[in-house]
């Protein structure tokens, strides 16, 4: 591996997505595991972006993109949530929060 | 070792350590702030992979625009709502590590023995130069052949941004203003509102009849306001049942000290 590989970065999105992974599943703080699950989101695109490297192409970038948009409306709307989760029951604990109901 | 691979190790293992942070740093501010690390060593890395564009959408959109919102959810959030740091679950704790161990040496298997197959595109270097550069490329791709994805992303903008103003806002908006209650106010009644009249003490009564106004069903008709409004309620209600045990004594101010 003295050249620069594809192997590189797929290397490195897997290890950013089991960080992520196991962040969603030791931490008990939503907008720790939220942030996580930005985290595995971000491995996506380096992997996405990696392939393309590899392969000339240009669609892994254009699919990186599209990952970033839902991404950005995904995290909008999971905020949102915290927010409604803080104010309504007060707790951000995920071991807590077990019920969809009050 | 080239150069590249040089600045990819540095990159990608500040990346990782900063990653780590985000996982165990007891403060979620910290980890916000880990997590800007991780992402601007991600775009150095898109950079390193020719990947221009992303890596500047990457620094404004991930690092500008969504660590800002949960850095403001995180001010918003009440500290006193936040978890104790790990508190209990060990088991769990066990389990996501053996886990992760076991996922990673499955991903590490996978790519140290995967082959490439396919034919690679046209986009080497030379040839996205040539086209102008990778925005330009970038720029062809997605409003050539991939436009309805790029109208379907607007409207899944559109709705997230829908779904958020919905879900922050607050309780007490949610609940409709209740209908005003409406009621009114006769200036000729003695306690001030509709409703069924104590009757007047028959002094009074003769007193309010001439040349004031005159009562009509419980409501007194006055001439003008002022004739009748410098009698206030307590004011009748004292010429009505007389002064009551302790009682502070009021100052009845009649009509002109005739009192």
């Amino acid at each position: 591996m003295n050249e620069l590989s594809a192997n590189h970065f797929l290397l490195l999105s897997s290890a950013l997505f089991i960080i992520g992974m196991m962040g969603v599943l030791i931490r008990r703080n939503v907008i720790v595991i939220f942030m996580s699950v930005e985290l595995m989101i971000n491995a996506v695109i380096v992997a996405f972006v990696g392939f393309a490297w590899e392969q000339d192409s240009m669609i892994g970038q254009t699919f990186a993109l599209f990952i970033i948009a839902v991404a950005a409306a995904e995290s909008i709307v999971g905020l949102g949530i915290i927010m409604a989760l803080s104010r309504r029951v007060d707790t951000v604990d995920v071991a807590e929060v077990s019920t969809l109901r009050d | 070792m080239s150069a590249e691979v040089l600045v990819f190790d540095i990159l990608a293992v500040i990346a990782v350590i900063a990653g780590t942070g985000v996982v165990l740093a007891r403060n979620p501010v910290h980890s916000a702030i880990s997590l800007v690390v991780t992402f601007v060593n991600l775009a150095g890395i898109y950079v390193l992979l020719h990947a221009e564009f992303l890596a500047v959408v990457q620094i404004i959109v991930y690092t500008g625009a969504i660590l800002v919102l949960v850095l403001f959810v995180i001010m918003l959030v009440d500290q006193d709502d936040l978890p104790e740091f790990h508190k209990g679950k060990p088991l769990q704790r066990v389990f996501a590590l053996l886990l992760g161990v076991m996922l990673l040496g499955e991903f590490a298997a996978a790519v140290l023995t995967r082959t490439v197959v396919g034919q690679p595109g046209p986009w080497t270097e030379e040839n996205v130069t040539l086209a102008g550069g990778n925005v330009q490329v970038l720029g062809q791709f997605m409003y050539s052949g991939y436009v309805l994805p790029i109208q379907a992303i607007a409207v899944v903008l559109l709705v997230g941004t829908i779904a958020a103003l919905a879900l922050a806002r607050p309780e007490d908006m949610s609940r409709r203003p209740r209908a005003r209650q409406t009621g009114t106010i006769s200036l000729g009644h003695p306690r001030g509102m509709d409703g069924t009249p104590l009757p007047l003490p028959p002094g009074v009564a003769a007193a309010r009849q001439s040349p004031q106004g005159e009562m009509r069903d419980g409501i007194m008709i006055v001439n003008d306001a002022e004739s009748y409004t410098d009698t206030a309620a307590f004011e009748y209600e004292y010429a009505t049942l007389g002064p009551q045990p302790g009682d502070r004594k009021r100052n009845i101010t009649g009509s002109e000290g005739d009192e």
